[in-house]
């Protein structure tokens, strides 16, 4: 019993539920399913990105390019779109798909093979990609009426009266859920991260991995391209702007440790849905605009402390008796 | 045969570690790789291990040659360590530390975790180890740790299985249990390389032996027509006594006590005292606490009682800095994570502790920090190619000297050197045990922890004994046998 107490995922939880419960006394109108499932269709995209994300941080790295990806591969298919409204939304969404992931494999080999440090590198295609958006548009936006009716039809979908994003957030939790749990890849990430030196000597090829991470990374970036242009029916130089530390913070928040090989799929979902509601609550309870990324940055600091003090590594013992 | 090395040399940037050795291990038996730290044990374990390439020679694998490029290639052929320094995964658990890297996987390509726990159970049942395969590794005493390197190899169906100084940090209880897991591997057609410092073990256990020393083969042979001594000999090449030079000063009064010092869960009633020009040694297997109470002397952790007195005046140390102004300083066992700044020069590290006395006004005194560190680097003959060269690219043995000029330019009058020649070579190593009976010559009071018994017995006047975080004793050096300290250090008596 007291190791589920003591467990990182199930505080988090207990976090969210008592944030959800002040709320919902300060405004009644904020726990109506309604309002929760807006909360959760908010959040979708970030859960997506921050479980793609964590890939990543497993292996030791991190990847600041993600939010420019998303927004160059959604201005990218944005244009086709408004030239070739014809084509049917699916292949919009691959083509979103396969820019996002060739732009991770480009931070990939510049990484791996290249040996630049991930920081360096990822800072440097942070820029680079949302410099192309300007580019490619001519620092014009693509209004919501130059998309197709198509283009944008996918996103009202609904089942069970939660929407498209959401279960589709779902269905992205269940994929990487067996990667990293159930298939080789996905323990070598955590063998990769836990001790890179002793991976090595069971013969795990590093810079595969780093690829490889860099491209899942990629290709759920270039897949939300396609759901944040679709979602809010506009494509700017400016979507997504900063949101990579949105996505990082959802990461640490949820317990993925940026020392690598520590982390449960869960707890990263935890951690952006933590952050997705804060974001929703606040307005919600009346506080003021100009407050509102102050206290949400000192709710997650604190968020994580109540986590990490809980969890704080034991000291080593050497005497059993005491 | 099972494995046969022939002619097998290896150069480091021109530092023979390997010349012309030639090894060769029988199949079902147990044999003991012998040698001082530096005699290139280590280099011939990692060509087997596929992690360096030997410059020259054959390596002949069930009596066909084979090249082992890489770690993996090591693996497949059936070759696994169990190495000293942890390659296990800490935050994994049992069942994943064992398979890991060979994941059974279902027909569907997902791993199959229910297949592999009942393995791992069945496994350590047959070892006769009392672990769960659902714990983490790092919940894992070393002797368990052990075992799950046993049975990772097992897995691996290895027929060769090196261990690399298993019983290190073991206590005799748990030294017994995996000496019974040694021979039943033997039983099960396993042939095991065997790496230790301990003789009478090796003596016991193994069946042959090989000596190294300075990268040369000095003798293979059965263990029935050797006996210790020939042993000690083969690995010395000198008689034992004259490895640490012996000081002959007068002990004064003493100049530093502690009275019942205690940490929760780390150690308790710790008293002894240190009298001025002694070297008092710190005894006891590797996680019994020694570490633990030097760095909470130092004021890097926390006291939870127990006082400190220095020339009779009690005290008070609450960070390391307080302990400096005393002149009590310590030199860390990890000196490269804790003692210097690889990418700082030699003297700019020298004079890292000493900033305050060499500038004026928070202004630094170029001419007093190049004065202090050429004097130290005199003293201590630490060889440098330009005087800004990094410490990083310095030898283990300058790096450790380097640590200890700095600690030295605070003029310290209590040194604690925390193992202050591991892993360095012969040759250093003396350079430092002469240099520590200099300083005591000086007037100055070293306290060592050393895990090394011919060091403790050659350089200490008395030594303190410990055993999970308790003092078993302190006994005066030139009467205490060698015995009686092992059997005090594994809880025994």
């Amino acid at each position: 019993m007291k190791k589920i107490l003591l467990n990182r995922d199930f505080i988090l939880f207990s976090i969210i539920l008592i944030i959800l419960i002040a709320v919902g006394f300060a405004n009644p109108l904020f726990i109506t399913p309604k309002s929760i499932s807006d909360v959760l269709t908010d959040t979708s995209i970030l859960i997506i990105l921050a479980l793609s994300q964590m890939i990543v941080i497993l292996i030791r790295a991190i990847d600041l390019s993600v939010a420019s990806n998303l927004a160059l591969s959604g201005m990218l298919i944005s244009l086709l779109s408004t030239v070739h409204p014809e084509l049917p939304v699916y292949y919009f969404i691959a083509l979103s798909c396969v820019i996002g992931t060739t732009l991770g494999v480009l931070n990939g080999i510049s990484i791996a093979i290249l040996k630049v440090p991930f920081i360096v590198t990822t800072l440097g295609t942070l820029s680079i990609y949302r410099g192309l958006i300007y580019f490619v548009s001519d620092g014009k936006q693509v209004y919501s009426n130059e998309f197709s009716e198509d283009f944008l039809a996918l996103i009202h979908f609904k089942f069970l009266s939660l929407s498209f994003l959401f279960w589709l957030a779902v269905v992205v939790f269940i994929i990487i859920y067996v990667l990293l749990n159930h298939t080789r890849f996905g323990r070598n990430l955590y063998s990769l991260g836990g001790n890179p030196d002793a991976a090595k000597y069971i013969g795990v090829n590093e810079n595969k991995y780093i690829i490889m991470a860099y491209s899942l990374s990629g290709f759920f970036a270039g897949l939300c391209g396609y759901l944040w242009v679709a979602r809010y029916s506009v494509a700017s130089t400016q979507i997504a702007i900063g949101f990579e530390l949105t996505v990082i913070s959802a990461c640490v928040v949820g317990g993925i440790s940026v020392m690598g090989g520590v982390g449960t799929v869960l707890g990263c979902v935890l951690g952006a849905l933590l952050i997705g509601l804060i974001r929703n609550a606040l307005p919600a309870v009346d506080i003021s605009q100009f407050w509102q990324l102050a206290i949400s940055g000192a709710i997650i600091l604190l968020a994580i402390i109540i986590n990490t003090k809980t969890e704080q590594r034991k000291e080593k013992t050497i005497m059993v008796e005491n | 045969m099972k494995l046969e090395l022939k002619n097998i040399s290896k150069n480091f940037h021109g530092v023979k570690a390997l010349q012309n050795v030639d090894f060769q291990l029988q199949e079902n038996s147990i044999h003991a790789l012998l040698g001082e730290n530096g005699a290139g044990k280590s280099t011939l374990v990692k060509i087997l291990c596929g992690v360096y390439q030997p410059d020259s020679g054959i390596i002949n694998l069930n009596n066909k040659q084979q090249s082992i490029p890489d770690p993996s290639a090591s693996l497949s052929l059936g070759i696994s360590a169990i190495h000293q320094e942890s390659v296990m995964f800490d935050e994994l658990s049992v069942t994943e530390n064992v398979f890991i890297g060979n994941h059974i996987t279902k027909s569907n390509g997902l791993v199959d975790w229910g297949l592999m726990q009942d393995k791992t159970n069945q496994l350590l049942k047959d070892l006769e180890a009392n672990i769960e395969p659902n714990e983490k590794i790092k919940d894992l005493s070393i002797a368990q740790r052990h075992i799950v390197q046993i049975s990772r190899s097992l897995i691996h169906d290895a027929d060769i299985v090196i261990m690399d100084e298993p019983t290190a940090s073991l206590s005799q209880k748990e030294i017994n249990e995996l000496y019974t897991i040694i021979r039943n591997l033997k039983k099960q057609n396993k042939s095991i390389i065997f790496i230790s410092h301990k003789l009478d073990e090796v003596i016991e256990v193994c069946d042959e032996f090989t000596v190294l020393r300075d990268g040369e083969l000095i003798k293979s042979d059965t263990i029935q027509n050797t006996n210790k001594d020939q042993l000690i000999t083969y690995m010395a090449g000198r008689e034992v006594n004259q490895i640490f030079p012996k000081n002959n000063v007068t002990i004064e009064n003493e100049i530093f006590e502690v009275r019942n010092l205690f940490k929760k869960t780390q150690f308790k009633d710790i008293n002894f005292n240190l009298r001025k020009k002694e070297i008092l040694g710190f005894y006891g297997l590797v996680g019994s606490g020694r570490t633990e109470i030097m760095k909470s002397i130092f004021g890097i952790t926390k006291l939870d009682e127990g006082e400190i007195l220095f020339k009779d005046q009690k005290i008070l140390i609450r960070k390391p800095s307080d302990a400096i102004d005393q002149g009590i300083v310590y030199l860390s066992e990890e000196r490269q994570q804790l003692g210097m700044t690889g990418l700082m020069s030699v003297k700019d590290n020298i004079n890292m502790a000493v900033m305050d006395r060499n500038s004026n006004f928070y202004v630094m005194n170029k001419l007093k920090e190049i004065k202090n560190s050429s004097a130290m680097q005199e003293k201590l003959n630490i060889k440098v190619s330009y005087w800004s060269q990094l410490t990083q690219s310095l030898s283990g043995g300058n790096q450790q000297k380097t640590v200890i000029a700095k600690w030295l330019s605070t003029k310290p009058e209590v040194l604690i050197l925390d193992e202050p020649t591991k892993g360095i070579d012969v040759r250093s190593k003396s350079a430092v045990h002469e240099f520590m009976g200099e300083l005591v010559e000086e007037g100055m009071s070293i306290m060592m922890i050393s895990s090394e018994l011919p060091e403790i017995l050659g350089m200490c006047d008395r030594v303190v004994v410990m055993y999970k975080g308790l003092i078993k004793d302190i006994l005066n050096v030139k009467e205490a046998s060698s015995e009686q300290i092992v059997k005090l250090a594994s809880g025994e008596s």
